[in-house]
């Protein structure tokens, strides 16, 4: 036994690397799970793939197209040109981007076998051919002036885009440079135009993530931290706290195919019960902002003027008694959610702020597997999930079209309008300025409907330690690592 | 010879016990495998042909055979969320869970070996009842908070140690103290209790009446002899370490299989977590195993016992 324990440790001093001062570690709750951008669809992967590779085309933080490797132009309703910018980088290897890459980029990404979850979305393209070594045209089957938006898959030399396979290293022509990544779900990256050394990560538990940064072992953490947590690191002056406005939506979700929760007056009752100020400004610290619709005001097909269900506990109880429920009969309704900690302690509010107008909430919390799984089955009657990065206003199809039922979208709550899915289909033929006008409206009729009970945007909040020019981005992106610097000036 | 494949054909049906149960328990819990892989905005075409692909179309007993087929070829499939063959996600991370698990038995020894002789050569003195308490509060601590405790003492107060992660050799000493503290308290108590019960037997007060030191008495006599329960203990904390390192894995950001598991678990990744219980099933077998042996080889007479010898 002891020989064993001593092999243990040997082995552990085998394999144990020592800690590179002027390296940056950014400390993150989920390591990406995929440096593949044609297989990434988990938030972490997503935006570490943007640091590995560049796009044709990037949203800007009102959702709006901005060419990054090229500028577009509609040939016809069908018909896309991308000219490839020439200042575009170059990749890892040294070789300038070409559009046989990107040909081959999306070409695999259509491939059936290479299975990619961004397929769905580009299906609608019938070709794409290389017109000259900088051309690229696209072919549509049907009509989408909104198609630029769809244009953000990082791109891959052509001899990696043909692999079926994910692709273990990454050669991309994004602002870093993959150096080497370990079994333990530590990547390494190198800034390409400084050598500036970049870790990120793992560390799920967020105690220690904020331990670590106190120590000086790791010099950034964003998102994903308790507010107590973010409380507690506001008060320190060894760390600095940046905090932006995100567009990270929470909503409380009703299930419309419940016999009770088809009922609009029933849902009315719980959102006028729910007193958003209060959940804001002391579970969050006030590092949120209250939320009506999916999309962002300040976004192109964003919503300013929406009127909020406020909370009023008496407009909630008349809805109850007109109803049916009252003392005598109460509303009985249970709440599914995961076993995140805050998630919980939200749920908790809401068992208070619902009980103090008579509904009794039972609270379900499950792991994030059993819970996600039940929520996309529709087995539920009311949970509480968020938007993440949410930008491109596809979310609205997405989420809200009767068409778009789990499993063939995300429309968890069985929620059927005629005129949202007649909006939403005619937005998707008109122009980005006319497409806002019936997106605006398919969002007001949405809101009017209780679809979700919208809660808020959470804020992104970075703190860093022994670094500075660090900012979150307004969807929790990494793209500030591009300027990031050690303090001591390296 | 007999004995051993006797031992091994236990381990076998424990082993498709286990992954017979891990692949039903999987194939019924909530959450699609076809999700993971084309998220949930893939065409109804598209899902089919994965569904297909993945063999998800077939009836359960017929998925349960091919499961087995590619366990014996040694093919435990491939990660749906990774796009990797789940041996070689394993492979990575074994070491790390192995080497956790050794330093923490280290502990273990470290610690309740001398406590243990300790509180029984004091029985019912003040380091007996000292022991007692400490292994009580070393049992009644959960890791989960034992850990950023020792962090918030040895890393942020004292400056020591790392907070986690993989910063050389030292990194592995506040995980391998957290998981061990609690099992040290349990063999403890295994070998004071077993110790004094070794203690009161007549041959010991012949050994002592031969003129034998104390010293003498309990490492020539009652130690050797109070050893076999302390290490079939041992034996159960071993493979505990493999499978119970979870937490400690996760809070310490430790590389292991283990935080391996969780994430697959999250993930609705099947092919890692069955691959991953299937090494930790083992992992327990193959502990308690040498567990056996070793109790056969400290005591000859449960060894004869077990072979039927001497009746």
């Amino acid at each position: 036994m002891v020989r064993l324990a001593i092999t243990g440790l040997l082995l552990v001093l085998a394999a144990c690397n020592g800690r590179d001062p002027q390296a940056i570690v950014f400390a993150v709750a989920s390591a990406p799970t995929v440096l593949d951008p044609r297989l990434a669809s988990d938030a972490a992967s997503e935006r570490v793939n943007a640091l590995l590779f560049d796009r044709l085309v990037v949203l800007d933080d009102r959702g709006e197209p901005v060419a990054q490797m090229g500028r577009w132009q509609q040939l016809g309703p069908r018909h896309y040109r991308v000219e490839l910018v020439p200042e575009r980088r170059a990749f890892a290897d040294g070789r300038q981007p070409d559009a046989h890459d990107v040909v081959a980029t999306y070409q695999s990404v259509l491939d059936p076998a290479l299975a990619s979850p961004h397929r769905g979305g580009l299906a609608h393209i019938e070709s794409i051919v290389a017109v000259d070594p900088s051309t690229v045209d696209f072919s549509l089957s049907r009509d989408d002036p909104l198609f630029p938006l769809r244009l953000t898959i990082g791109i891959l030399p052509a001899a990696q885009a043909r692999q079926t396979d994910a692709v273990e290293t990454p050669r991309g022509s994004g602002a870093f440079a993959f150096q080497r990544r370990s079994g333990n779900g530590r990547l390494e990256l190198r800034r390409r135009s400084d050598g500036q050394r970049l870790v990120i990560e793992q560390v799920a538990d967020p105690t220690m993530r904020t331990l670590k940064l106190l120590r000086g072992e790791a010099d950034l953490v964003q998102n994903d931290l308790p507010p107590e947590m973010v409380a507690y690191l506001a008060d320190r002056p060894a760390v600095e706290l940046t905090t932006r406005p995100g567009t990270t939506f929470a909503y409380l979700g009703f299930n419309m195919a419940d016999p009770i929760l088809a009922r609009r007056q029933v849902r009315a009752a719980v959102a006028h019960a729910i007193d958003r100020d209060a959940i804001i400004r002391h579970l969050f610290g006030g590092r949120a902002e209250k939320a009506e619709s999916v999309l962002r005001p300040g976004h192109w097909a964003g919503v300013g003027d929406m009127q909020p269900f406020g909370f009023d506990p008496e407009t909630s109880r008349r809805l109850l008694a007109e109803a049916g429920f009252g003392p005598a009969n109460p509303l009985n309704l249970v709440y599914k959610t995961s076993t995140d900690p805050l998630r919980l302690r939200i749920a908790h509010v809401f068992q208070q702020q619902l009980a103090d107008v008579g509904i009794r909430l039972e609270i379900a919390s499950y792991d994030w597997g059993t819970f996600f799984g039940d929520i996309k089955a529709g087995r539920f009657q009311l949970y509480s999930l968020a938007w993440v990065g949410v930008n491109s206003p596809d979310i609205l199809r997405y989420a809200f079209h009767s068409a778009s039922r789990p499993p063939a979208g995300a429309n968890r709550g069985r929620y059927h309008s005629v005129v949202v899915d007649r909006l939403v289909e005619e937005a998707e033929k008109l122009q980005a300025a006319q497409a806002a006008v019936l997106l605006r409206e398919a969002q007001r009729q949405v809101h009017d409907d209780l679809v979700y009970v919208p809660l808020w945007y959470e804020a992104n909040v970075a703190v860093s330690g022994d670094v500075s020019g660090f900012a979150p981005g307004f969807d929790g992106n990494y793209l500030a690592l591009q300027r990031v610097m050690k303090r001591d000036g390296h | 010879m007999t004995r051993l494949l006797k031992a091994l054909a236990d381990a076998l049906l424990v082993l498709f016990g286990v992954s017979t149960l891990v692949f039903v328990l999987l194939a019924v819990v909530p959450g699609d495998p076809v999700d993971v892989v084309l998220g949930e905005s893939a065409q109804s075409a598209d899902r089919e042909a994965m569904r297909e692909a993945l063999g998800l179309n077939r009836p359960l007993v017929e998925r349960w055979g091919a499961f087995y087929l590619d366990l014996l070829q040694g093919d435990l499939g491939e990660s749906l969320v990774r796009r990797e063959p789940v041996s070689a996600l394993i492979a990575q991370r074994l070491p790390w869970t192995l080497a956790l698990a050794g330093a923490a038995l280290l502990v273990v020894l470290l610690i309740s070996l001398p406590a243990g002789m300790l509180a029984a050569r004091n029985h019912n003195r003040w380091p007996d009842r000292a022991v007692q308490v400490i292994a009580l509060l070393g049992l009644s601590i959960p890791n989960f908070w034992l850990g950023p405790l020792f962090v918030m003492l040895f890393s942020i107060g004292l400056g020591w140690l790392p907070v986690s992660g993989n910063q050389g050799a030292a990194s592995v000493v506040l995980p391998a103290l957290t998981l061990g503290l609690s099992m040290a308290a349990v063999s403890t108590r295994m070998l004071r209790a077993s110790l004094l019960e070794i203690m009161s037997q007549p041959y010991l007060r012949t050994a002592r009446c031969k003129g034998l030191d104390e010293h003498a008495v309990m490492y020539r006599h009652a130690l050797p002899n109070a050893l076999a329960p302390f290490i079939t203990v041992l034996g159960l904390q071993l493979g505990a370490l493999l499978a119970g390192a979870v937490i400690t894995e996760v809070v310490f950001a430790w590389p292991g299989i283990g935080t391996l598991l969780v994430d697959a678990i999250g993930q609705r990744d099947y092919p890692v977590v069955q691959g991953v219980v299937l090494v930790i099933a083992f992992g327990y077998v193959l502990s308690n195993r040498l567990a056996d042996l070793l109790v056969a080889r400290v005591d000859p007479r449960i060894g004869a016992a077990d072979t039927g010898a001497g009746t």
